[in-house]
């Protein structure tokens, strides 16, 4: 089989122009996400058990099923309810970018939530004491003693769940959504050639990793100047 | 059927003896997407019927042919083919020369037309009263069609005042349309009748225009798809659909979905 590079060079503009559907995804949802995830974390810190059993639920719904079962529920599932057409949420929901924005935000803030958590936790415990000896109250201690050490424990974990946010981006094109993976979708059913065109697709989401990996590095990095040998 | 267990048997210690041969050549894999009811889908206790089905266990008796069936989307129907997943394509596709240029096709033996269905409440005439569609009444319309198929290269063409939304699959274009998020949706006007407009609870939805053929897009109707340069089974095959439709059974496998034949039976001069 030839390989045609001609047809990659082609459709690598049309690709690129679906960049921007799959950055505000990834961007808008990676916010939303995390905004989402550090309510659950406080919800699930609380020992309230009326805040942390509703979060720990939610979370073990959202780590429980595939993204892609998620995603068809919200966009062909709910719609399906009079109710919903109806409510103040159809504008939202009647549109796929809507519908792919909520499934991605309430996927990744499940996740990002239990990262957060991790490393929480994983503040040592000695130093919150010691805090506690210098009279900080808890919210003190929260905010200057375990949220720097915490956020520097979750950055790795957390940048792997950002990549993984990136590439279930592509999921939001089974719903009509034309971001690079819809284009490409759409290009390969017309030129009969899914070998070029999904490599091709394939090195862009890869430059992209690169990217998001690098500047977490840095983030890392920066975020350990005060502990390097 | 007695045949048949011969042949089978022969095929198979033909197979026994030659442990590494190439797969036989009268047995023929057969691609098809197997939820396109009425042509090609799976009845509840899982048995493959349909027009398509029915066509193709038709050209397998008249050729000889031992037929093995595999299901495959359709935006990798091509795809497949050319990857040698399998041999022959039956799933009613239209023969087109965007098609052509890369595989086969034996002669049709089926209709190949488009309709559009719109909510009944939409408030406007989509169509002039020749009955062809206006392209202003198509201003920020929704339509929603099915990706890479004859309806969607028809709909760029003619109407690009249109916003177009592409599906995956015919359930998808029902759903939407029912949910509110597309207008009007373009397909086989069969299908739509029989999945979607008979259905309880779907009266808010009508055919909207006249019937579609337009051959430049649409093609002269749906083969048989193969790989390019067998044009030997190509002629077995369209000669086999000529038999088909010359003895009465073709129109016969459409009375059992449709109340009308649905091949043109110029098609075996």
């Amino acid at each position: 089989m030839s390989f045609d590079i001609t047809l990659i060079l082609d459709s690598l503009p049309k690709m690129l122009s679906g960049i921007g559907l799959t950055f505000q995804l990834l961007i808008l949802s990676g916010v939303l996400g995390l905004l989402l995830a550090f309510v659950l974390l406080l919800m699930r810190l609380t020992e309230k058990w009326y805040f942390s059993v509703p979060a720990q639920v939610f979370i073990y719904v959202f780590r429980g099923t595939p993204i892609l079962v998620q995603i068809f529920i919200i966009y062909y599932g709910l719609p399906q309810f009079e109710a919903i057409r109806e409510s103040i949420f159809w504008p939202i929901l009647r549109e796929p970018f809507g519908c792919a924005i909520l499934a991605l935000t309430l996927n990744t803030g499940a996740y990002v939530s239990e990262i957060l958590r991790g490393a929480v936790l994983a503040v040592d415990r000695g130093l919150l004491e010691a805090g506690s000896a210098l009279g900080l109250s808890r919210n003190q201690r929260f905010i200057y003693i375990t949220s720097p050490l915490a956020i520097r424990l979750g950055i790795p974990p957390y940048s792997n769940d950002v990549i993984s946010l990136l590439k279930s981006t592509a999921l939001a094109s089974t719903i009509t959504i034309f971001d690079m993976m819809g284009i490409a979708r759409t290009i390969v059913a017309e030129t009969y050639a899914p070998y070029e065109i999904f490599i091709s697709l394939a090195i862009i989401y890869m430059i992209f990793t690169f990217f998001i990996q690098k500047g977490f590095g840095y983030f890392e990095n920066f975020m350990s100047r005060h502990v390097k040998k | 059927m007695n045949i048949l267990n011969k042949k089978l048997l022969i095929s198979f210690t033909a197979l026994m003896l030659t442990v590494v041969s190439p797969a036989s050549a009268e047995k023929l894999r057969v691609g098809m997407e197997c939820t396109y009811a009425p042509f090609n889908f799976k009845t509840a206790d899982g048995v493959l019927s349909g027009y398509d089905v029915d066509v193709s266990k038709g050209v397998a008796e008249i050729l000889g042919l031992e037929l093995e069936y595999v299901c495959q989307k359709w935006d990798g129907m091509i795809p497949a083919l050319l990857a040698n997943k399998f041999d022959l394509i039956i799933a009613s596709m239209s023969i087109t020369d965007k098609r052509k240029k890369k595989i086969d096709f034996s002669g049709p033996y089926r209709d190949s037309v488009g309709q559009m269905v719109a909510r009944k409440d939409l408030g406007r005439d989509l169509f002039d009263s020749a009955g062809k569609p206006d392209p202003a009444a198509f201003k920020g319309i929704k339509v929603g069609l099915e990706r890479a198929t004859t309806y969607s290269d028809w709909f760029e063409q003619t109407l690009p005042s249109a916003k177009v939304v592409l599906y995956d699959s015919n359930e998808a274009l029902y759903l939407d349309l029912m949910n509110g998020r597309t207008d009007v949706i373009m397909t086989n006007p069969m299908k739509a009748h029989l999945k979607f407009l008979s259905k309880d609870g779907n009266d808010g939805f009508e055919l909207a225009g006249p019937v579609i053929d337009d051959v430049d897009y649409f093609g002269v109707g749906v083969g048989i798809g193969l790989r390019q340069g067998q044009e030997e089974l190509r002629d077995n095959l369209t000669g086999a659909l000529k038999t088909l439709i010359k003895n009465g059974s073709l129109k016969e496998y459409a009375l059992k979905y449709f109340p009308f034949q649905i091949h043109n039976d110029k098609w075996a001069d």
